[in-house]
C-alpha cells in the first residue's frame, strides 16, 4: 500500500517537474497553458523561459469564479494588485488591469470556461517576473512566476515568488508520507491550539461512507470509520489515522485520507436486526456522548435507541464493540460476512453461520470483539 | 466659511500683538469615532473563522473550519477549548454557557457540557434530516431563531467544480446529473432551501432559489433576512426579506418544490423563473459596495457602538469593510441602502461573521477559507467621536431625503452640484454575475435643506423601479469643520412612492 502511495508520489513530482520546464517546440515558441483553478490559484505556481525566447501563454478558466492574468517587472506584484484595487467602479470595465509601466503582458478577464492566449517576447533581463489576478481579493493569494533564466529554479519548498500555501503543497498533499513522518511533522507544526491524544475524532468526508462520516482515533494505532449517515462501523484499520490536509484546504471536493492498514470492513446491508433477521431496519442518527473521550454513538433502529462504544482490545489486537437496548423487548440478531476480515467473539448470544442471535435480554447489554484475520485482503 | 474668517482674525491678531499663536485645537475628525483592535489567537489554531457568538457571561465562543469551538475570555484574554472534531462548523446558536447548537456539514448539533468540566462530552442530534453529496461547496448556514423558538438554517446549492460522493445521504434525484454545465446545482434535498425547524423537532423548506447564502437574521419583528453570493444566476450580492413558500431567484433547488419533481429546472423558462422570483431588498453593487456579502447582524447596542442603532452591518470577504444597510418599508416592501461602515482603518479582509459583544463592541471573525480573505478575529469600538455619515437615505415621491448625523455646512449642503446619481441594473440570468445594464446619469433638480441642516431633500429627474440609484457624494461638511469621508451610498428601488 505504501509502495503504491510512494509511486504515486514521484509521478506527481515528475508531472510537476515537467510542468515546470516547459520546453520550447519546434517552431521555437515556447508555449505554456495555466489554468485557473477553484481555489484562488493556477494550476502551474511557476514555468521557466529563456531570455528573449518567444512564449504562448494560454489562459484556461476553470474555476466558478472569474481571473485574469498580469505579468510584471519583476518584484512589482502587490503594487500592481494595490493600483487595481483602487480602480473601485471603474475596475470591471478595465478589467482590473491599471495602467502602469510595471505591467508587461495581460490577459482580460476570462469568465468560467473561457479560454485566451498571447504571444510575446520574454525579456532578456533575467529574473522572476510575477503572473497574478488583479480581480479584487485575488491578488493577494493567487499569483505565481514565470523564471527568465537559463539555471535550475530554486526548490519548491523555498521560492519566495510562489504563494506560501504552494511551497510545501506537493508533500502535505500527496498520501506517500508514512504514519510515521505524519506524525512527526504534526509534532513540528500541530494541527489544531491543543494536544490530541486518542481517542479522538473527526467529523470528516471519509472514503467508502456517507459524506456523514466519523473518524475515530483510537489508542494502540487502531482507528475506525463510523458512519453517522447509516448508522454503523464501515471500517477500521491499524497503523497511522488520517491524513486531513487535503480536507483542510478548503475548497474542492477532498477526503481525509487513511493511514494504516485496514483489517475490517463491514459488507452487510445492515449489521443489526431487530425481530426478525431478514428485516432491514430504518435508522436514525442521534449524536454521541464522550465517555472518558470515547464516543459512545447513539442511534434508533425502527425507533428503538441503540448505544454503541467502540474501544480497542486491551492487547490491541482488534476492537471490542459494547452495545446497549435499554429495556429491550425484541430479539436482536448481528450479521457478520465470513470476507469482513476478522474474526468473532461475544459476551452473550449463540453464533450461527456467522449470525449472532441475542435474546431480548441479552440484547441489553452485550459486546462482540473482532480480531483481524490473517492474509485477508480488503 | 465661518472658520475660514476666524483663522484671519487669529492670524491677524497674532501678527499685531507679535505672540505666538495660539496652537489650534485638534479637528474633532481627527481622531476616528471608531477603533480596530486585534484579538490575540491561540498558537497553531489555523483561524478561518466560521462561527461567532457570545455566551451570557460575557465570554466569546468562535467556532474554525478545522472544526475547533474554542472560547475567549476578553477580561483575561485567555482561550481554550470547548469542543472538537466538528465539520466545518458555519454557525452557532447559544443556549446558555455550557450548551450551544453548532451548525455543521451533517447536521445541527446540540454541543453541551454535561459535566461541568468546560468541555462538550454530549454531542446529539438536533436535525440531519436534509441532504448532502460531498459536493465542496454544500455549506450550511444558521441557525437563528425566532419569538416562537423555531429555528432557520440554510443549504448551500452544490458547485460544478466538484462532483457528487458515490453514496450520498439523503434522496438522490438525478433530474439535474449532467445537465447544469457551469450552474450550482442540487441532487439532494434541499439544497438551496431556507429550511425551518419547528420546536417539536420537525425540519421542513421554507424558501427556494438560495445560491450560496452565507448570512441569517431575524429583525425585532420576526421577519428573515438572508444575504446571498453574486454568482450564477446572482448578477450581484443580494439581501433579501424571506418569506415562507416563495422564490428567490436561483432555479437548482426547484427540483424539490412540490408539482417540479421530475422537472430540470435550467430548462424553465427564464421569463417564467423572473416572474416568479422575489426581488432583493438590497442590493450591493459588485466591486463597488461588495463581492461576497455574509453575515447581517442589527446595531442592537442601544448607541454604545454609534449613531446607527436600529440599522444592519453586513460583513463583506473580499475588500477590508463592513457594510451599512439602511432599511425601510415602501408600499408593504422592504428596501434600502447600503453604504461602507468601516473602510480600512486596521480592519482586515475575509469579514465572515459578526457579533455584538455585551460591551456594545462589534466582533468581527475573518476567514480566507478556500477564498479570499483573511484569517483571526477583531474587535470594532465605538470611541464615542463625533462621525458625519450619512444616517439614512428614504425614498420620497421626487427623489430621495438624505439624513446625517449631524447638522452640515449650509453652502456645500445646497449645492446640487455635491449630489452626483446614476442609475443601472443588473441582469438576472444563468451567466456568473452581471454587467451594470442602463448606466445613465441621474440630474439633480432640486436640493433642499433642513432647518436643522441634518437633512437633505434632493428631487431627481427621473425614478424608476428596478434601478439601484447610486449616489457619489461632493465635499460635504458638518458645521463644526467635520469633512464627509464616506461618499457612496446606493438604493434599491423596487417601488416608488405614490
Amino acid at each position: 500500500m505504501f509502495k503504491y502511495y510512494r509511486f504515486l508520489f514521484l509521478l506527481l513530482v515528475y508531472l510537476v517537474v515537467l510542468q515546470a520546464y516547459a520546453q520550447p517546440v519546434a517552431d521555437s515558441v515556447t508555449t505554456i497553458h495555466l489554468k485557473a483553478i477553484a481555489g484562488l490559484q493556477y494550476n502551474m505556481v511557476r514555468f521557466q523561459v529563456k531570455p528573449g525566447a518567444r512564449v504562448k501563454l494560454i489562459l484556461t478558466n476553470t474555476d466558478d469564479m472569474s481571473h485574469n492574468l498580469l505579468i510584471t517587472r519583476p518584484g512589482a506584484r502587490e503594487a500592481v494588485v494595490n493600483a487595481a484595487l483602487k480602480l473601485g467602479e471603474q475596475g470591471a470595465k478595465l478589467n482590473f488591469i491599471p495602467s502602469s509601466p510595471q505591467i508587461l503582458w495581460s490577459i482580460p478577464v476570462l469568465s468560467p470556461e473561457e479560454t485566451k492566449a498571447i504571444t510575446f517576447t520574454a525579456p532578456k533581463v533575467q529574473g522572476a517576473y510575477p503572473y497574478v489576478c488583479t480581480y479584487p481579493g485575488h491578488g493577494f493569494i493567487m499569483y505565481g512566476a514565470m523564471y527568465v533564466s537559463e539555471a535550475a529554479l530554486p526548490p519548491l519548498q523555498n521560492d519566495l515568488n510562489i504563494p506560501p500555501t504552494r511551497r510545501t503543497d506537493n508533500i502535505l498533499a500527496t498520501p506517500g508520507t508514512s504514519p510515521e513522518n505524519v506524525h512527526a511533522a504534526h509534532a513540528a507544526k500541530p494541527a489544531h491550539p491543543y494536544e490530541l491524544e486518542a481517542p479522538f475524532l473527526y467529523r470528516v468526508f471519509m472514503p467508502d461512507a456517507s459524506p456523514a462520516a466519523i473518524a475515530v482515533s483510537l489508542p494502540q494505532k487502531l482507528s475506525y470509520c463510523w458512519d453517522a449517515g447509516t448508522c454503523r462501523l464501515r471500517y477500521a484499520w491499524q497503523g497511522g489515522f488520517l491524513d486531513n490536509s487535503d480536507s483542510w484546504k478548503g475548497k474542492g471536493d477532498s477526503y481525509g485520507i487513511v493511514l494504516g492498514q485496514i483489517f475490517y470492513r463491514d459488507k452487510t446491508q445492515y449489521p443489526l436486526r431487530l425481530n426478525n433477521p431478514e428485516n432491514i431496519p430504518v435508522v436514525a442518527f442521534k449524536g454521541y456522548q464522550l465517555q472518558d473521550r470515547y464516543p459512545e454513538f447513539r442511534y434508533t433502529l425502527n425507533g428503538t435507541m441503540v448505544y454503541e462504544l467502540i474501544k480497542p482490545k486491551t492487547d490491541g489486537t482488534g476492537l471490542i464493540r459494547t452495545f446497549r437496548i435499554p429495556g429491550n423487548r425484541q430479539k436482536i440478531w448481528l450479521v457478520t460476512d465470513p470476507a469482513d476480515g476478522v474474526q468473532y467473539a461475544s459476551t452473550a448470544g449463540k453464533w450461527i453461520n456467522g449470525t449472532l442471535k441475542l435474546s431480548a435480554r441479552q440484547a441489553r447489554h452485550f459486546s462482540i470483539t473482532m480480531t483481524p484475520k490473517e492474509g485477508v485482503k480488503l | 466659511m465661518k472658520s475660514g474668517w476666524f483663522f484671519l482674525l487669529l492670524f491677524l491678531a497674532g501678527w499685531l500683538t507679535g505672540a505666538v499663536p495660539v496652537k489650534p485645537k485638534p479637528k474633532p475628525d481627527t481622531i476616528p469615532a471608531y477603533r480596530v483592535e486585534s484579538i490575540p489567537m491561540p498558537d497553531n489554531l489555523v483561524s478561518e473563522t466560521g462561527a461567532l457568538e457570545f455566551l451570557p457571561n460575557g465570554e466569546l465562543v468562535a467556532g474554525f473550519s478545522r472544526g475547533e469551538i474554542m472560547i475567549y475570555n476578553p477580561q483575561t484574554k485567555q482561550w481554550r477549548v470547548f469542543a472538537h472534531g466538528l465539520h466545518d462548523p458555519l454557525g452557532i446558536l447559544v443556549v446558555s454557557n455550557s450548551e450551544i447548537l453548532v451548525m455543521q456539514r451533517p447536521e445541527l448539533t446540540r454541543v453541551k457540557d454535561t459535566d461541568g468540566d468546560g468541555q462538550a462530552d454530549l454531542y446529539e442530534t438536533v436535525t440531519d434530516d436534509f441532504g448532502i453529496s460531498g459536493n465542496f461547496h454544500e455549506f450550511n448556514y444558521g441557525p437563528v431563531k425566532d419569538k416562537q423558538g423555531n429555528l432557520f438554517i440554510a443549504l448551500n446549492t452544490a458547485s460544478p467544480n466538484g462532483g457528487i460522493r458515490p453514496e450520498v445521504r439523503g434522496k438522490l434525484d438525478s433530474t439535474m446529473l449532467g445537465k447544469y454545465g457551469r450552474q450550482m446545482f442540487s441532487l439532494v434535498p434541499y439544497r438551496g432551501w431556507i429550511m425551518k425547524l419547528t420546536p417539536a423537532g420537525k425540519l421542513s423548506p421554507y424558501a427556494s432559489g438560495f445560491r450560496s447564502p452565507n448570512g441569517l437574521v431575524l429583525d425585532g419583528e420576526g421577519n428573515l433576512l438572508v444575504t446571498d453570493n453574486q454568482g450564477d444566476w446572482v448578477g450581484t450580492s443580494p439581501l433579501y426579506e424571506v418569506q415562507e413558500g416563495k422564490f428567490y431567484g436561483h432555479p437548482a433547488g426547484l427540483v424539490w418544490q412540490q408539482g417540479r419533481a421530475g422537472q430540470n429546472p435550467y430548462e424553465i423558462p427564464i421569463a417564467e423563473l423572473d416572474k416568479a422570483r422575489v426581488r432583493a431588498a438590497v442590493l450591493f453593487p459588485h466591486n463597488i459596495m461588495a463581492n461576497s456579502v455574509t453575515q447581517p447582524v442589527f446595531d442592537n447596542t442601544g448607541g454604545k457602538f454609534g449613531p446607527f442603532g436600529g440599522q444592519l452591518l453586513v460583513g463583506e470577504m473580499n475588500q477590508e469593510r463592513i457594510v451599512r444597510v439602511m432599511l425601510e418599508r415602501v408600499n408593504g416592501t422592504l428596501q434600502g441602502a447600503c453604504t461602507p461602515f468601516l473602510d480600512g482603518q486596521g480592519l482586515r479582509k475575509g469579514n465572515n461573521r459578526l457579533a455584538f459583544a455585551p460591551d456594545g463592541s462589534l466582533w468581527v471573525g475573518q476567514s480566507d477559507h478556500g477564498w479570499a480573505g483573511d484569517e483571526g478575529i477583531q474587535r470594532i469600538v465605538f470611541t464615542g467621536q463625533p462621525l458625519l455619515d450619512i444616517y439614512q437615505m428614504n425614498l420620497t415621491s421626487t427623489g430621495f431625503d438624505l439624513t446625517f448625523t449631524q447638522p452640515l455646512e449650509a453652502a456645500t449642503a445646497s449645492n446640487p452640484d455635491n449630489y452626483k446619481f446614476k442609475h443601472y441594473f443588473y441582469q438576472y440570468q444563468a451567466k456568473y454575475g452581471s454587467d451594470q445594464f442602463d448606466v445613465q446619469n441621474i440630474p439633480v433638480t432640486a436640493v433642499k435643506v433642513s432647518a436643522d441642516r441634518k437633512r437633505v431633500s434632493l428631487t431627481l429627474g427621473t425614478l424608476k423601479p428596478g434601478y439601484i440609484y447610486e449616489l457619489r457624494l461632493g465635499s460635504l461638511a458638518s458645521s463644526t469643520g467635520q469633512v464627509l469621508t464616506n461618499k457612496t451610498i446606493c438604493y434599491t428601488l423596487n417601488q416608488l412612492k405614490n
